[in-house]
């Protein structure tokens, strides 16, 4: 045995490499099919997306312009100046009050609560996040709109999209809490770190690119979102001038015109469709700056 | 037992007094009582699950982090019962200092990891750079790293690492030193390094050190306690302990026949 083993080892990889027997044959067959399987699977979902962008885009560059798209005067309906800062201000609010929230849920429910309350927030977010929009717009209508008796107007409408966003921001902060290696945690606390000051001085700077992450996201995600505005404030051609204006906004300008015969309001509906587009991406692009950057730099953290 | 835990200026810094720890399942610690004098490096030695770990975390209250454990009895530092209800556990951790079986380092540079606790009570700068000077010297890592304070610690080796977690630790000026099997994850030149930093700072510090190797603590201790099924077995002056166990069951954990 120990004599053959110096010759063994070149003999043993000769004779897998040229096994013959029906299953190995079964197997490398299997793993080319996967190969060429793989690519063309990518195509089949990928192609979809691209043609539904280069759709949007056909319709919309055309008649896209930077005056279209700067024009905030009142009179003209076929401009997108309005809508584009109203959605702006609007999105502000609700990132605001969204983080506000999910910031203070999440931390609490990782470092504060009991695991059984965890397992409660958590379990609700998780809900949250897969109640159709509709919903979370009729409870912005009933809670908001009538319930505190703010009409429709910009408030109701930024509050209740917060409302969507909250439970994504919650559960990516959540998630970068928990996720700090239980020893970074106890050598914090070891060295006389009150809880408040772990959270702060540690555990934010690990967690906050990944928090950051959760909010661009929780952000493409709201400003892609058409129910929870449309149910909770009118259009309106002017930016909004007090919190209880209506307001408009770019999903809603898709909404109100898509429905409309071929011509200005159509062409309209594609434009706001083509600029959210490009908002989403270039959210989804600073996502993937910002993941990149943050590997980079905890390189070792989690050995 | 009383001839050993007598130092010089008295009744011993840290004691632990019938301490008897207990989850839902079981009693992880049984009335454990165990001196810590002054000027000197305690080894606690016994095999894996026999308690160690969670003694030595009752020992600052980092025991108390986890959850679902019920505490009994006490333990007295400079006479005051540290599980007292007026006694916030922070100043106690503040006093009694730890280190982890694995460096525990902060993502940040290595002078904010040495300064993290003086930051903590806001120390003025100059007091900050002079403390985590000496701290960096006593760990034994300032002259590997005077040069560049400003690089990332987590580019540090894994023993420098531990070097800066002790630094850390030292940088608050505690009088005892929690160490839990420091080393475990260090390869023998670091282990060696470390060890060296622990012979020089039991001059100064009360050490207690937790290791399931019986040569380090044969090393570097002064004394030795022998844990088994969260009872002390045995404890002595380290000499007497690994060359004439009184006990059997010590006498098969240093000749490496215990499972």
């Amino acid at each position: 045995m120990a004599s053959a083993s110096v010759a063994a080892p070149a003999e043993t990889g000769k004779d897998l490499l040229f096994d013959a027997s029906a299953r190995t044959r079964w197997r490398l067959g299997f793993d080319r099919v996967a190969g060429w399987l793989l690519p063309v699977l990518f195509l089949v979902a990928i192609v979809p997306i691209l043609d539904l962008v280069y759709y949007i885009a056909s319709q919309a560059l055309p008649t896209l312009s930077w005056a279209v798209l700067t024009n905030t005067n009142p009179h003209d309906p076929y401009a997108l100046g309005v809508p584009i800062i109203s959605t702006v201000y609007v999105m502000l609010w609700a990132t605001a009050v969204a983080v506000a929230l999910g910031l203070f849920g999440g931390v609490a429910t990782a470092e504060f609560l009991s695991e059984r309350a965890a397992g409660w927030m958590r379990m609700s977010a998780n809900l949250l996040v897969g109640t159709p929009s509709v919903v979370i717009g009729y409870f912005g209508y009933f809670a908001l709109v009538l319930g505190l008796g703010w009409g429709y107007s910009f408030i109701a409408g930024a509050t209740t999209l917060a409302f969507f966003m909250t439970p994504y921001i919650f559960r990516v902060t959540d998630l970068a809490y928990s996720s700090i290696p239980r020893p970074i945690r106890e050598a914090a606390l070891g060295s006389g770190a009150r809880p408040y000051q772990y959270i702060l001085k540690v555990a934010a700077p690990i967690a906050l690119p990944q928090i950051l992450n959760g909010v661009f996201l929780a952000v493409a995600i709201g400003v892609g979102e058409t129910a929870p505005i449309v149910l909770t404030s009118t259009h309106s051609v002017l930016v909004p001038q007090t919190l209880y204006s209506p307001v408009s906004f770019l999903t809603a300008e898709i909404w109100l015109n898509f429905s409309q015969p071929p011509g200005q309001a159509l062409a309209l509906a594609f434009q706001a469709a083509f600029v959210v587009l490009v908002v989403v991406v270039a959210l989804n692009i600073v996502v993937r700056i910002i993941s990149a950057r943050y590997q980079k730099r905890l390189e070792g953290l989690y050995q | 037992m009383n001839a050993l835990t007598s130092s010089g200026n008295g009744g011993p810094v840290l004691s632990a007094q019938h301490l008897t720890i207990q989850s839902k399942q079981k009693k992880i610690l049984d009335d454990l009582s165990l001196d810590f004098p002054a000027a000197s490096l305690t080894a606690v030695v016994g095999p894996s699950g026999c308690g160690k770990t969670t003694f030595i975390r009752s020992l600052n209250r980092m025991v108390e982090l986890t959850p679902g454990l019920s505490i009994r009895g006490s333990v007295i530092y400079l006479g005051q019962d540290i599980y007292d209800p007026s006694v916030n556990p922070v100043m106690v951790r503040r006093r009694i200092g730890m280190v982890f079986q694995r460096p525990t380092v902060f993502p940040t540079t290595v002078f904010e990891n040495a300064a993290f606790g003086l930051r903590l009570v806001h120390e003025d700068i100059e007091t900050i750079e002079k403390s985590v000077e000496e701290a960096l010297q006593r760990s034994g890592l300032w002259e590997e790293v005077k040069d560049d304070l400003d690089r990332p610690a987590l580019s540090l080796s894994g023993g420098q690492q531990q070097r800066l977690c002790i630094a850390r630790a030292l940088a608050i000026k505690p009088r005892v030193l929690l160490l839990d099997e420091p080393t475990s994850a260090l390869d023998p030149a670091a282990t060696q390094r470390v060890e060296a930093t622990m012979q020089r700072l039991k001059e100064d510090f009360v050490l207690v050190l937790v290791t399931h190797n019986v040569g380090q603590a044969a090393r570097v201790s002064d004394k030795v306690a022998f844990l088994h099924s969260g009872h002390l077995i045995e404890v002595g002056p380290t000499a007497d302990i690994l060359e004439r166990p009184r006990e059997a069951l010590t006498q098969q954990f240093i000749t490496g026949r215990f499972q």
